[in-house]
């Protein structure tokens, strides 16, 4: 019975807090350095952001995830272990780095947040670090999604192997391609000059 | 004319186009040639559309395997052929860029033997076929384009059904209320929704590869039966063994058009060229997203539309359709310069459209379209 006035509580709490919650500041910023389109999927769960009834938004949340909300709201220093329902793992990673008061504080200078989260995090694993993806407005949680070139080269690193073995493939084969055409090449002007001889 | 004359001069035309003393596998293999000049490189081009279209064909089975017609799935099995199927990322980004190369290959193809006039007599219907395939080809684009059932698929999607019902408003009479049955009848349903996808499904792996197997057939049998044109107005033109000599040489295009194929295809996402907020699940009830644009390969209409007036871009293109299609009957007398001048004037609008299409409708409007 406390646990779930506790969780009623909370959930009127984050309710009235959503918007605020949602950090539209980030976003704006974001769009602007960037110039692509983002929305909130970069650090929330859903795209549309926390509020409302549908996965990942807070009216969906169960007295666990609620429970789990509170504790992730209440990570105001860095450092915490942070698994909020309603932000993806990038959001998570933004309030273990910085903090929800760093986090909050940051608003008004959105483009400080890439050197508060440092280029150690890559999520995807995709080559290009978290922070620089903010900045590109790229999602730092899609392998596919980010700078065509940097994931371009990162991706050459990675198959190297494959990509040795794919051309060597190709060389031979064209080699002996090569090699059937110099063959017929020569059975053609050998046919030729055997005519001529015939011929004379 | 008289009827006798007609039905003669028919006769005489598809005797011509069809030869019977040539049905025969040494006049189209081992007796035909191939001419050899500077503009050479551009009888390998059909070849390498066709390699892309092989390849579109074994990788969109592949995908068949996972993929789900169904408005509730569709993103998801897309999702899921990317993430959890093994090789499933790599397959899907090969038919992405083959796709992109097969339609690039087809432009390039289309303008170089428009360029060489190997549309004249006998290969006018070689070259009907060919408008007709590349025809088929941009159906494919724009019936596969709506299968991932993403933001940027499902709202494009819409726009270009949209311009098919605007065409009405400058129909005359009953003729006005045409557009709006054909939509609908692409459509399905009220708006874009299961009855669209299941359409454009059946439409994408059944419909069009049937049609393109039989004018591909046809457009590859008449190449074989008429020989390569012989392109050039030179004296100087040599010429070489279609088989082998040539084949080989295909092959090896082949071997290195699979090789970059295959690079892009593991190192480059074809998506990373997208904004991802364009490639999550449609959402009907949420708001179109920015961005919202048709592949690269409709630009050259996209940016015309967004830019002059609807009439006069559906003129323009219309013409230009049907100007392709009449080709060897209204250019017959055109000189190869001439030709090369069309081509080359409308190789140069294709890349600046579809290249700066973006920055010159910024420039022009001063907002994103």
């Amino acid at each position: 019975m406390k646990r779930t006035a506790v969780a009623a509580v909370v959930a009127l709490l984050a309710a009235l807090n959503a918007r605020a919650a949602a950090h539209g500041e980030y976003q704006e910023f974001v769009r602007k350095s960037s110039g692509r389109p983002v929305d909130c999927a970069l650090c929330h769960a859903h795209s549309n952001g926390p509020e409302g009834t549908a996965a990942g938004q807070i009216g969906s949340l169960s007295a666990e995830e609620l429970s789990r909300l509170g504790r992730a709201r209440a990570a105001f220093e860095p450092g915490a272990n942070v698994d909020s329902p309603i932000l993806n793992d990038f959001g998570d990673l933004i309030l273990q780095r910085v903090g929800k008061k760093r986090v909050l504080e940051l608003r008004s200078a959105p483009d400080r947040l890439p050197d508060e989260l440092g280029v150690a995090s890559d999520l995807d694993a995709d080559g290009v670090p978290d922070a620089r993806e903010y900045l590109e407005g790229t999602h730092p949680l899609i392998a596919s999604d980010g700078d065509p070139w940097s994931l371009f080269v990162h991706n050459v690193r990675r198959h190297v192997f494959q990509l040795v073995m794919i051309t060597a493939a190709t060389l031979i084969t064209l080699f002996g391609l090569g090699n059937l055409l110099h063959g017929f090449a020569v059975r053609l002007r050998a046919k030729e000059s055997a005519g001529k001889g015939a011929g004379t | 004319m008289k009827l006798g004359e007609i039905a003669g001069g028919t006769a005489t035309f598809v005797r011509e186009r069809f030869p019977v003393e040539k049905l025969n596998a040494e006049s189209m293999l081992t007796k035909k040639v191939v001419p050899v000049h500077r503009m050479s490189w551009a009888y390998y081009l059909g070849g390498l559309a066709l390699f892309f279209f092989l390849v579109q064909i074994v990788t969109g089975l592949m995908l068949l395997f996972y993929y789900q017609p169904t408005v509730s799935d569709a993103h998801a099995s897309v999702e899921y052929i990317t993430q959890h199927v093994s090789g499933g990322a790599l397959v899907r980004n090969l038919h992405a860029w083959s796709s992109s190369a097969m339609i690039l290959s087809i432009i390039v193809h289309v303008l170089t033997t428009f360029a060489m006039k190997a549309f004249a007599k006998p290969r006018e219907l070689t070259w009907v076929t060919g408008v007709a395939l590349a025809m088929l080809v941009f159906g494919f684009g724009f019936t596969g384009y709506l299968l991932p059932w993403n933001q940027i698929a499902v709202n494009a999607t819409k726009v270009g059904l949209q311009s098919i019902e605007a065409v009405g408003q400058y129909l005359p009479g009953e003729m006005a209320t045409w557009p709006t049955y054909v939509r609908e009848t692409i459509q399905g349903e009220a708006a874009v929704g299961q009855a669209t996808l299941s359409r454009f499904y059946a439409l994408h792996v059944i419909v069009l590869p049937f049609l393109v197997a039989g004018l591909l057939g046809l457009h590859l049998f008449q190449v074989q039966i008429h020989g390569m044109s012989r392109g050039v107005d030179s004296e100087r033109v040599g010429s070489q063994k279609f088989f082998p000599f040539f084949v080989i040489k295909d092959l090896s295009v082949w071997g290195v058009a699979f090789l970059v194929l295959f690079v892009l295809g593991l190192c480059l996402p074809f998506e990373s060229f997208f904004a991802y907020p364009l490639m999550e699940p449609f959402d009907p009830l949420g708001s179109t997203p920015e961005g919202i644009k048709p592949e690269w390969y409709f630009f050259f209409v996209y940016y015309p539309l967004e830019l002059l007036p609807y009439w006069a871009v559906m003129l323009g293109m219309t013409a230009a359709v049907v100007g392709l299609f009449v080709a060897p009957w209204i250019l017959r007398g055109a000189s190869r310069r001439t030709l090369r001048a069309i081509a080359i004037a409308a190789a140069v609008y294709l890349v600046v459209i579809t290249v700066f299409g973006q920055p010159i409708y910024e420039a022009l409007k001063g907002v994103n379209p």
